[in-house]
């Protein structure tokens, strides 16, 4: 574990005493090494008990904050010195009252930080990326302000609290420094997403947008949500204990109701970013092409000088509609103008993917199917062409001649690759 | 003679592992970078590949793990659709000749950590992404689950712990497996049982030498019947705002709910609120259900043909009263559902009773964000494969990031 450095705000006796907080009160040090390594030696087993003695003066000591949870905060390696003292705590936090104490008016971090329009700092420097960090950052601020304005009506001393945490502090593996236990949804948040798309009927698409979680987690979520509301309808018992324990131990994006008087003028939370771009196996090379200098040298063309067939980031991206819009933000269009180009884009797509849809149907219902007890045969138009050259291709149908199954083979896999939903 | 198994977990040769133990922790903290000083090329990346390995997919054989590894490690960059809408690139190539002039320094992205994605076709077998939504306390107990059949993935039983998860597959795992594996588990020391037998015996004597006289009637209950009438408003608007004080505590209880307080004393306050009126009696509004359906009810009654005095607004406001309902839900969810798992005592169930997360759990608790896990229910989605990104390696792994590169090294030999 890389040795944390406390910062200046702590008294030095503290530290100078070796756990201050944490008194080695169990007995479980072996402090005699009375085993014998051989019956007949007289010395002891020196290495053994040594190591076994180091393995327990941690565990009483240094290891021993993290055998329970912090009450509402995260509790990783990570967030402790080798002493075993949180860093982050202030000097007059303890932990056994930490559970009594409530948290109340301390000044806001950084109360722009939550409500930060992106726009207003136009002149980032044009490397078009989402900065990680400061996303989390915001989240975590929510998050404490969240839980303060939860406990604000019994005041405290402000001493006892803690501060949210940094991004070290979500370190469980403090060698890794490339790792971090990121955020995850709150409760509440899954369920204004289940019920914005659900009971409101917005796309997948728009509900991302909305609350800054991608695609496919909104996708997963509501199904998640659909099947929790399911049992409860079902009077499966839920587990709700372990539900609780978990997003007690982990950090939550918290969920800002816009409709509530307190969250006026704020901005929902960004979960994690949305607009992500796969990099290309192509892109992958350092590539010097040869340009004019008076050539107006775009992505399009960049993305062609890699690969024919690479589209632009524009196209890639999850979310293509958000560039179309700020374009049109950008042209000055009106607002009604706007919705009405957003409308039409919208019914474009739906439109698309209804013809793709009944396309898929067509094509089964045009299978013929003869019903039997047990299965249903469904006669498919094949191809004898599609075994291929070698005749070994897996699109080729039925039994060929000469060609042997495999499947009883030594070593041969039969784990399924997929399971329909 | 064949050689000895290796321990697991052993203080000789620390390894972390893939659970939640303190022998995992303590081996986490002792953890270093690599000696790249005296050790040549290739002692370094076989000690990499061994501590790598022994987290990594311990539980399959070398050769499994190397027809999986991959040298292609997938990676996003998030992009900014304001930047995209803005610029379309050509602006990156402008030199002094359009004006750029001035070196001001740009920023740039963090490192992309490749070097720490070695493992990533381990992270979509089924039992790994198990152990990962946290239902399991290590991966062989996830791969255990898997076996004996308590996951699902899409809704259909699936034995093979290997299973590639697909994006987009649903995996859930039977509950009271999950709360067996996270829970804390039972104590049985003899110890332990002869002290319940002694409190127990002790009990029994107190109770024999002072039998329980029947308590007395609370001298308070009969004259309050007598004068319990229908409630004026001034005492209902008082009861009232007691009771939306006690909705508010129950709905800003939100995740943390560890003790019932305030619960209980939601519930006192709505018992009270109900025993002002006469009509009422116990049998009938035992559930919360029924004396939500009582309580609005009479104060429907109560304030439809009473509105014309003086009172301006109506005792509950719409708004109130769709708070009041979100708790009464929220609270029967509650004790319904926790009480099925936590009972006082219950020795039939395999973990100790009341359920409290396992020891160090608490160090191990991360979801990576390539799952997203529903717990009420015990089931999550596999939504992508990991990835690296600027500054962030999705695959968790606790070792240095020297040491990722040196197995990745170790892999891509004769490749």
């Amino acid at each position: 574990m890389p040795l944390r450095l406390r910062s200046a705000k702590f008294s030095p006796s503290s530290a100078s005493s070796q756990f201050p907080s944490c008194p080695p009160t169990r007995p479980q040090c072996i402090t005699q090494s009375a085993q014998l390594s051989r019956d007949f030696s007289q010395t002891s087993c020196q290495q053994i008990t040594l190591r076994r003695r180091k393995f327990y003066e941690w565990m009483n000591g240094p290891g021993r904050q993290l055998k329970e949870p912090l009450p509402d905060s995260t509790n990783y390696l990570g967030a402790y010195d080798k002493y075993g003292n949180l860093v982050r705590a202030g000097p007059g936090w303890q932990r056994n009252n930490a559970k009594k104490e409530v948290a109340d008016n301390a000044p806001a971090m950084k109360a722009e930080e939550v409500t930060k329009d992106p726009e207003a700092e136009p002149e980032k420097a044009p490397e078009g990326q989402e900065d990680l960090d400061e996303l989390e950052l915001a989240i975590r601020e929510g998050e404490a302000k969240e839980k303060d304005s939860k406990a604000a009506s019994k005041a405290e001393k402000d001493d006892g609290k803690l501060p949210p945490e940094t991004a070290e502090d979500l370190r469980p593996f403090p060698l890794n420094q490339y790792f971090r236990s990121q955020p995850v949804l709150s409760e509440d948040l899954r369920e204004a997403i289940y019920k914005r798309v659900k009971k409101d009927g917005a796309t997948v698409s728009l509900a991302s947008v909305e609350f800054g979680v991608s695609n496919e987690r909104v996708g997963a979520v509501v199904r998640l949500k659909q099947m929790e509301k399911e049992w409860i309808a079902q009077g499966k018992h839920l587990a709700i204990p372990y539900s609780k324990a978990v997003l007690d131990m982990l950090p939550t994006t918290p969920f800002i109701d816009p409709s509530q008087a307190a969250n006026k003028g704020k901005r929902p939370i960004t979960h994690e970013p949305i607009n992500d771009l796969i990099v290309h196996p192509a892109t992958r090379q350092q590539l010097f092409v040869p340009v004019s200098e008076s050539r107006h040298f775009t992505r399009v063309d960049a993305g062609k000088a890699f690969d024919n067939a690479l589209l632009p980031a524009d196209a890639r991206i999850p979310h293509p509609e958000l560039i179309q819009a700020e374009r049109e933000v950008s042209q000055g269009l009106s607002f009604d103008e706007r919705l009405r180009l957003a409308e039409a884009r919208l019914a474009k797509d739906q439109a698309e993917k209804k013809r793709l849809e009944d396309a898929k149907l067509a094509e089964i219902r045009a299978q013929k199917v003869v019903p039997k007890r047990r299965w249903d045969f469904v006669f498919k138009d094949v191809s004898v062409e599609s075994v291929g050259r070698d005749g070994r291709d897996y699109k080729g149908v039925g039994w060929r001649y000469g060609v042997p199954h495999e499947d009883r083979k030594k070593g041969q896999v039969k784990i399924p690759t997929k399971v329909e939903a | 003679m064949p050689r000895k198994k290796p321990r697991f977990h052993s203080l000789k040769k620390l390894n972390v592992r893939q659970d939640w133990s303190r022998w995992s922790l303590y081996s986490l903290s002792q953890l270093r970078a690599p000696n790249v000083t005296t050790k040549t090329y290739f002692q370094q990346k076989w000690a990499a590949k061994a501590s790598t390995r022994a987290y990594h997919g311990e539980q399959l054989r070398e050769k499994k793990w190397k027809r999986q590894f991959r040298r292609n490690l997938p990676a996003v960059v998030p992009m900014d659709h304001k930047y995209l809408a803005r610029y379309d690139g050509s602006e990156q190539a402008a030199g002094r000749g359009e004006g750029a002039d001035s070196e001001d320094k740009k920023r740039t992205p963090p490192m992309t950590p490749y070097m720490q994605m070695t493992y990533y076709p381990l992270e979509r077998r089924l039992d790994t992404a198990i152990f990962r939504a946290l239902f399991a306390s290590s991966v062989r107990q996830a791969r255990q689950f898997v076996v004996h059949g308590l996951v699902k993935v899409n809704g259909k039983k699936m034995p093979y712990p290997g299973y590639a998860l697909n994006p987009g597959d649903m995996f859930q795992v039977e509950p009271s497996s999950v709360m067996f594996a996270t829970g804390a588990p039972k104590t049985r020391s003899s110890l332990a049982r002869k002290i319940t037998k002694e409190k127990a015996a002790a009990r029994a004597e107190a109770r024999e030498q002072n039998p329980v006289k029947p308590p007395p009637n609370s001298p308070a209950s009969p004259d309050a019947s007598s004068t319990r009438d229908e409630p004026t408003p001034t005492e209902l608007k008082k009861h009232m705002q007691a009771m939306m004080d006690h909705v508010d505590a129950v709905i800003a209880e939100d995740v943390k709910a560890k003790d019932k307080q305030k619960f209980r004393a939601f519930r006192q306050s709505v018992k009270k609120a109900i025993s002002l009126w006469r009509t009422a009696n116990p049998e009938s509004i035992a559930t919360l259900d029924t004396q939500l359906q009582f309580l609005k009810d009479q104060i429907a009654s109560r304030t439809t043909p009473t509105t014309p005095n003086t009172d301006p607004e109506p005792l509950i406001s719409d708004e109130d009263q769709a708070k009041l309902r979100s708790a009464f839900e929220k609270l029967r969810l509650e004790t319904e559902h926790t009480s099925a798992w936590n009972p006082k005592r219950n020795s039939a169930a395999p973990y100790a009773t009341p359920w409290r997360p396992r020891d160090y759990m608490s160090a191990f608790a991360f979801i990576p964000r390539y799952l997203e896990v529903n717990q009420n229910v015990c089931a999550a989605v596999y939504l992508r494969h990991p990835v690296a990104r600027p500054g962030l390696a999705e695959v968790p792994t606790p070792f240095h990031v020297e040491t990722g590169q040196l197995a990745f090294n170790w892999y891509l030999r004769r490749r």
